[in-house]
């Protein structure tokens, strides 16, 4: 009967499910584990849940990030290392995404653990994709707007990372990058934490300007939609709209980028909108 | 052993010069005029005690904070159901000194190898090394030698504050078991996670499946290999050796280690005017 058929195999892909976490804990088998279950990841809607509440993954897990740490200065990771520790990452991702464990992954502090990735600056293969696979791991934090993520990372180094990476990552990285400063702005604490100091305001508004430059040469339009709306956000504070009134890049202001955004709507409304409250008729009510 | 429990550990010689890293300077022969001098020796020993003490303080109350948290976090979840206390002392001593340890080592090698470098350079200016004398090369040999050394140091500084630090925020969690052994001789639960947990207990197979009577050693071994993790760079390439990298990737060209240089590896495209670097933005977040 079919329905028995699907319940069996149901029943069978857990159990090898189950049995994939249970190698996780041993070192011997952790390469192998780790590689079938992050392509399984997806299709297991609890795997964030196992993953947690099971004895000793989490730690098992967090022993594959710090072991990586001699090979990142000076520069040694190999592809292959790359790949196992990015597969671990993918795990630690899952559990950052579900509502249930998100919390409490914030509350054991993981995310920390993966800045002395993000801090890497060698540009080989391997470098470049464990920056981008731990980039989707906050990635998956900020998504869903939650204040408490918004505060923690506000807690830590975290733009001062993502900055760097937007200016000097691969196109990939620098879009990851840049998402998560987004979702910061967006957030009211992001916005006031970012536009409380001129430094810091300065030190956004000069990667998002050095940005823009570099976009008039790549014409990277999924880049510049994210540009458009950090702009845009930063126009809602008071003070950043008038530094911006003096600072917002040039082509900004002109055509330079209508062929590119000529199909996309959305954010020829932004920047339309961008430019309208930096003019300066606009009186600002007092 | 180490069970009693200190609210303000002091970091170790902080306040004094480390005096017990002088015999393990090493200065490569090939530099020239250096083999030998005694001078050089002991402004090698400045350099890298200066450097230290710039950094040890902020890079170890980091690690230490940070692994104490995960450690703290993690283990309570592990062992809401381990009546002994001293098998979850135990393991919460072995994460805490290794995480602590691997942070602050990652976090300070970088600044130390620069702040080494800037110390050495002025303390030979000051103390008659001319220029001629000893190359910008020959500096970056002495310090590039001697980096481990100063780096073990620090990571020894940040295991040891981590174990008091642990013992301390775990101290309610070790005392509450003992006394509930002591009245009641019940299998122990920690209410506040098994109410989270439990209905995961029934499906998860043994493994990985918390015991009303304990841990298994099988068990309690994932949290021992906390202290096989590897510190040093060619240690960690043994130990993935030793597990399953195949030698040959090894042997690879991605393994020979490259001539390093942060200062060039990091804004190299074709943005000449960077007005700001991410290190002086780190700085104005910090404010």
């Amino acid at each position: 009967l079919p329905m028995q058929h699907q319940h069996k195999l149901a029943q069978l892909e857990e159990e090898k499910i189950y049995s994939l976490i249970t190698e996780l804990t041993n070192p011997a088998n952790r390469e192998q584990a780790l590689v079938e279950l992050s392509k399984k990841r997806e299709q297991y809607d609890d795997l964030a849940l196992i993953l947690w509440h099971s004895f000793g993954v989490m730690a098992a897990l967090l022993q594959e990030i710090v072991s990586v740490y001699p090979l990142l200065v000076p520069p040694q990771l190999t592809g292959q290392i790359s790949n196992r520790v990015c597969n671990a990452l993918a795990l630690l991702q899952c559990v950052a995404s579900h509502s249930e464990t998100r919390g409490l992954f914030l509350n054991a502090h993981i995310p920390l653990f993966l800045y002395p990735f993000l801090n890497t600056t060698s540009k080989t293969r391997p470098f470049e994709y464990l920056r981008l696979t731990s980039l989707g791991v906050i990635g998956a934090l900020v998504k869903n707007d939650n204040p408490e993520v918004i505060s923690f990372l506000l807690s830590t180094e975290i733009i001062p990372l993502c900055l760097r990476i937007m200016e000097s990552g691969s196109e990939l990285s620098k879009t990851v990058a840049i998402f998560i400063v987004q979702k910061i702005l967006l957030d009211e604490m992001g916005l006031a934490y970012i536009c409380a100091t001129y430094e810091r305001f300065y030190a956004v508004g000069t990667v998002l300007s050095n940005m823009v430059n570099q976009l008039v040469e790549t014409q990277a339009v999924r880049l510049l939609k994210h540009v458009v709306r950090c702009y845009l956000r930063l126009s809602d504070n008071p003070r950043a709209r008038e530094a911006l009134r003096q600072w917002l890049p040039e082509p900004l202001r002109d055509a330079t980028f209508s062929q590119v955004l000529k199909d996309d709507m959305v954010t020829k409304r932004c920047l339309a909108q961008l430019l309208v409250n930096l003019s300066d008729n606009v009186v600002t009510t007092n | 052993p180490s069970t009693q429990t200190s609210h303000h550990s002091p970091l170790p010689l902080i306040d004094e010069p480390v005096t017990n890293l002088g015999q393990f300077i090493t200065i490569n022969p090939s530099i020239p005029g250096a083999f030998a001098n005694q001078g050089l020796r002991k402004l090698v020993h400045m350099a890298i005690d200066r450097a230290i003490r710039e950094i040890i303080t902020p890079v170890v109350e980091r690690s230490v904070t940070i692994a104490g948290i995960s450690t703290r976090e993690l283990i309570i979840k592990d062992f809401a159901m381990e009546p002994n206390e001293e098998k979850m002392r135990n393991a919460a001593h072995l994460m805490v000194q290794n995480l602590a340890g691997s942070l602050a080592l990652v976090t300070c090698k970088e600044p130390l190898r620069i702040s080494m470098a800037n110390h050495l350079r002025t303390l030979l200016l000051q103390n008659g090394f001319s220029e001629q004398s000893i190359s910008e090369q020959a500096i970056l040999i002495v310090v590039t030698d001697n980096l481990d050394l100063a780096c073990t140091f620090i990571e020894k500084a940040a295991m040891d504050k981590a174990v008091p630090e642990i013992d301390d925020s775990l101290a309610s969690s070790f005392s509450n078991r003992k006394k509930h052994r002591e009245r009641t001789g019940q299998p122990y639960y920690d209410m506040s996670v098994y109410s989270g947990i439990s209905r995961y207990m029934s499906t998860l197979p043994e493994p990985l499946r918390l015991k009303p009577n304990g841990l298994l050693p099988q068990q309690l071994r994932v949290y021992e290999d906390f202290s096989r993790i590897p510190r040093i760079s060619n240690q960690a390439a043994e130990i993935y050796n030793d597990r399953n990298v195949r030698p040959s990737m090894l042997r690879g060209q991605d393994f020979i280690s490259h001539p390093y240089n942060p200062a060039e590896m990091t804004f190299d495209g074709p943005q000449t005017q960077m007005p700001i670097t991410a290190h002086q933005s780190l700085e104005k977040f910090a404010q």
